[in-house]
């Protein structure tokens, strides 16, 4: 995580028993639903961040965390900026009937 | 096919206690995530962009009507009712629960299935031609020497901690089916002049960001000191090969900085060093594992089937799948039959577990109940009498499986790539579903003809395109997804790198380029030359040409 | 730490020394593999036994000169995804021939454990929490597909070793 970052941040990460993306949220557990994500914008709080997503690794509750860079959905939800991490919140490309996309398809 | 005895039961039946204590561990804590990606991966199981992935083995491509049903059923109960046929004729599930993969192992293990070492640094799932034992052109039958390396590297003491992950290919026929030159270890099957059987032995081939055909360090090695050989090729390397760059770690990087030469004075050195010890099997179990494939007894009948011709005079769609889907079978009046699973627009490789029930039964029904899968990410029905091509190519069209695309610029091999790979950085499969439906007219496509398309989202190139006669490599620019075009590569016994033609394109760009480069091949071939043959007697400046001069 | 005996062979206490340490008459001690290669003679007559510690690394040509007064070999694991210690175990059985113990010190999982002992180790040094992991893991498999170094053969032999014995007679 030693990579430049600019502007707004969120976490994702999968969860270590079933794989399911998942966002850290602002009431520090995660959630599915990236609109429920917490985003930070300046260093103390992408820390903060950081920690409590290390802290939940460290818990064997989540793994492949990645502080990304936030943008907002056409709702002005948090939403990843960039495309991997889009095509993680929404499920493949070409299988619009998977993934979050289709919000009802995967038990929460 | 081979079939397990105790032994191997009991063998794959603790891997799965095994591994369902390993993922215990995992959830209580007691192993870091560190130390449990080595041990799932070694079960195949990934950690994707979305979910886990599970990578099951089909050893050397070969699989029963009844493991296959068992592949649907997975589909169904435990994932999102379909299956990923892969360029290492395995098969991947995009989203099972780690918590279910232990259940999931053992409903293959009932069927004498697994998913040992498809992935991790060891020894990999041999693979090998889909038409085995039924290929007109093979010396012999590769896969019982495929079964003797699949038992020989199955939890390997010495080496299931190699510096990076160990392919190896087998081929017997005098068509390369199988890219061996293109793998870690490359086997051909031959007879020498004294009638023996042996093989010639390649090694230090492989793709990914350093591409590099494999090169022969063995003229001729008798077939009973196969495994021997192995071990000593494989000692060399747990030795030497490099562990400081996981991008400089693969066989390919030792080779050349020892120089084929001097790998194979090493591995000769040691070969007569360890010969005489028991590694290689005793001639009864080879003879035991060669019974297991033992050709199906099938009925001498005609190659001329009136029905058949007159349906394909009928029936254009027919008469195109009986040409570019089937092929010369060793007995008389049988062919084997490649099923598509290219449909146009679709998803390269992809199957349901309808279909996948469906193959199963015809399988039953047509082809000795017996399936394979080849590495261009297709299925193939071995042993199918030409009599009941019509009835079959009806029941596979129905079910969306009648493509009759086998080996034409439609029939793409692409790897998952950014819609579901943790590794890529950009899609694959859109780029293939846009050149198929570009590409969605048959006469146009047998005009063309024989033309392989390889992608890869990625510089790890599993979707093989250094290997393509037209590849394409998708890159991250500035995190936008872009698209190299490569030209001229091969994966058969011609094996060549493919060269990047130039500047690379957006997704649009991409598949204009290649519809550009077609017509350059179409308005230059001579008669009956194909593509690849074009362009290398051409040269890339009439295509840089065609695509970049206007720009 | 945890001591874990996998072949049952009797597995020796030592004292690993450094440059620096005075050794005392008769100790069984376990030095680096290349303060041995400096070692005189005297040293030799000193120590009551003596080991070398290898790193996963060490070119098993440069033991072969000492192999015949070393009563053990340590090979230190740095990671356990380091696959060269079993090669290195290896060419200590088969090519020195060497009959002491051979231990793993460093990061090995009990996931390993036949690795370990195929490869010819004869114990592992672990962690306590891995102590009991390590020895169920050693039960795990009762047959293998190969023949190795420290005398067991592979399935393939053992399916047929009534034909093998016969032939034999």
């Amino acid at each position: 995580m030693a990579k430049k970052l600019s502007g707004p941040q969120m976490v994702i990460a999968n969860r270590l028993d079933d794989g399911r993306v998942v966002f850290l949220d602002r009431a520090g557990g995660w959630s599915v639903t990236p609109a429920n994500a917490a985003v930070a914008d300046d260093e103390d709080a992408i820390e903060a961040l950081a920690n409590v997503a290390a802290a939940s690794v460290a818990a064997n509750k989540v793994l492949s965390v990645e502080v990304i860079e936030a943008t907002t959905d056409e709702n002005g939800a948090p939403w990843p900026a960039h495309i991997k991490f889009a095509m993680q919140a929404k499920g493949p490309s070409v299988r619009a009937d998977l993934g979050y996309q289709v919000a009802l398809n995967w038990e929460n | 096919m081979y079939a397990y005895d105790q032994y191997d039961h009991a063998l794959v039946n603790a891997r799965v206690g095994e591994f369902r204590d390993q993922v215990n561990r995992r959830l209580s804590g007691e192993l870091t995530e560190e130390e449990f990606r080595p041990l799932r991966l070694m079960n195949g199981l990934y950690l994707q962009l979305h979910a886990y992935m599970l990578r099951v083995a089909i050893p050397y491509g070969t699989l029963s009507a009844n493991q296959m049903r068992r592949l649907a059923h997975i589909a169904r109960t435990y994932d999102k009712g379909y299956g990923h046929f892969t360029t290492r004729q395995n098969v991947q599930f995009n989203w099972p629960k780690l918590v279910d993969t232990p259940d999931i192992l053992q409903e293959l293990a009932d069927v004498e299935m697994h998913a040992i070492q498809t992935s991790g640094n060891c020894i990999r799932n041999v693979t090998t031609d889909q038409f085995a034992g039924a290929a007109g052109d093979e010396v012999a039958d590769p896969r019982p020497y495929a079964e003797l390396l699949r038992q020989w590297s199955t939890f390997h003491p010495e080496f299931s901690f190699l510096p990076r992950k160990f392919k190896i290919a087998i081929t017997a026929a005098k068509e390369d089916r199988a890219a061996v030159k293109w793998h870690d270890i490359g086997l051909i099957l031959k007879q020498n002049d004294a009638g023996e059987t042996g093989f010639e032995v390649i090694v230090g081939g492989g793709m990914g960001r350093t591409p590099v055909i494999g090169k022969t360090i063995r003229d001729f090695l008798p077939e009973a000191d196969l495994l021997s050989y192995m071990e000593a090729i494989l000692r060399v390397y747990n030795e030497q090969g490099r562990r400081d760059n996981k991008y400089k770690a693969r066989i390919k990087i030792l080779v050349e900085d020892l120089g084929a030469e001097e790998y194979a004075r090493q591995t000769e050195a040691e070969w007569q060093a360890i010969r005489n010890n028991p590694i290689d099997v005793p001639a009864e179990e080879a003879a035991r594992i060669r019974a297991f494939f033992a050709p199906p007894r099938l009925e001498v009948l005609s190659d001329d089937v009136a029905e058949v011709d007159d349906l394909a005079r009928q029936n254009f769609l027919f008469a195109a799948w009986v040409r570019n889907n089937t092929g010369k079978h060793k007995v008389p009046g049988h062919v084997h039959v490649t099923i598509s699973l290219k449909p146009h627009g679709g998803i390269p490789g992809d199957a349901t577990d309808a279909q996948m029930d469906l193959v199963a039964d015809l399988a039953d029904q047509y082809s000795q109940g017996e399936i394979r899968v080849s590495h261009a990410q297709n299925l193939i029905l071995p042993h199918v009498a030409k009599r009941d091509l019509p009835a079959l190519w009806k029941t596979l069209d129905a079910a969306g499986l009648g493509a009759a695309n086998q080996g034409l610029l439609t029939d793409i091999i692409a790897c998952p790539g950014l819609d579901y790979c943790a590794l890529a950085n950009a899609r694959s499969i859109p780029i293939a579903q846009a050149i198929t439906s570009r590409f969605d007219d048959m006469k146009r496509l047998m005009d063309i003809g024989p033309l392989k398309i390889k992608i890869s989202g990625c510089i790890n190139a599993c979707g093989h395109h250094h290997a393509g006669h037209i590849g394409i490599l998708g890159v991250d620019r500035r995190g936008e997804e872009n698209y190299q075009l490569l030209l001229g590569g091969s994966g058969a016994e011609d094996a060549s790198k493919a060269a990047i033609l130039g500047p690379g394109f957006g997704e649009e760009g991409i598949v204009d380029a290649v519809e550009k480069v077609v017509a350059v091949y179409l308005g230059e071939r001579e008669d009956g030359e194909e593509f690849l043959a074009t362009y290398r007697r051409l040269g890339p400046a009439p295509f840089k040409e065609a695509v970049y001069g206007a720009r | 730490m945890a001591l874990v005996n996998l072949t049952g062979k009797e597995t020796g206490t030592w004292v690993h020394i450094g440059t620096e340490t005075t050794i005392e008459d008769g100790a069984v001690v376990a030095a680096p593999l290349a303060q041995l290669v400096d070692a005189d003679e005297s040293f030799f007559k000193a120590v009551g036994a003596v080991g070398a510690v290898l790193a996963t690394d060490a070119d098993w040509r440069a033991v072969a000169p000492l192999a015949n007064k070393l009563s053990f070999v340590v090979i230190n694991f740095p990671s356990f995804s380091d696959g060269r210690g079993f090669s290195l175990a290896v060419r200590l059985r088969k090519d020195l021939g060497f009959r002491g113990e051979i231990r793993a010190t460093g990061h090995t999982i009990p996931d390993q454990a036949m690795h370990l002992l195929r490869s010819g180790f004869d114990s592992v040094e672990t962690p306590d929490a891995r102590e009991e992991a390590f020895k169920a893991a050693v039960k795990r498999y009762q047959v293998f597909y190969q023949s190795d170094f420290t005398g067991r053969t592979s399935l393939a032999h053992a399916r047929h070793a009534r034909a093998e014995e016969r032939k034999a007679s």
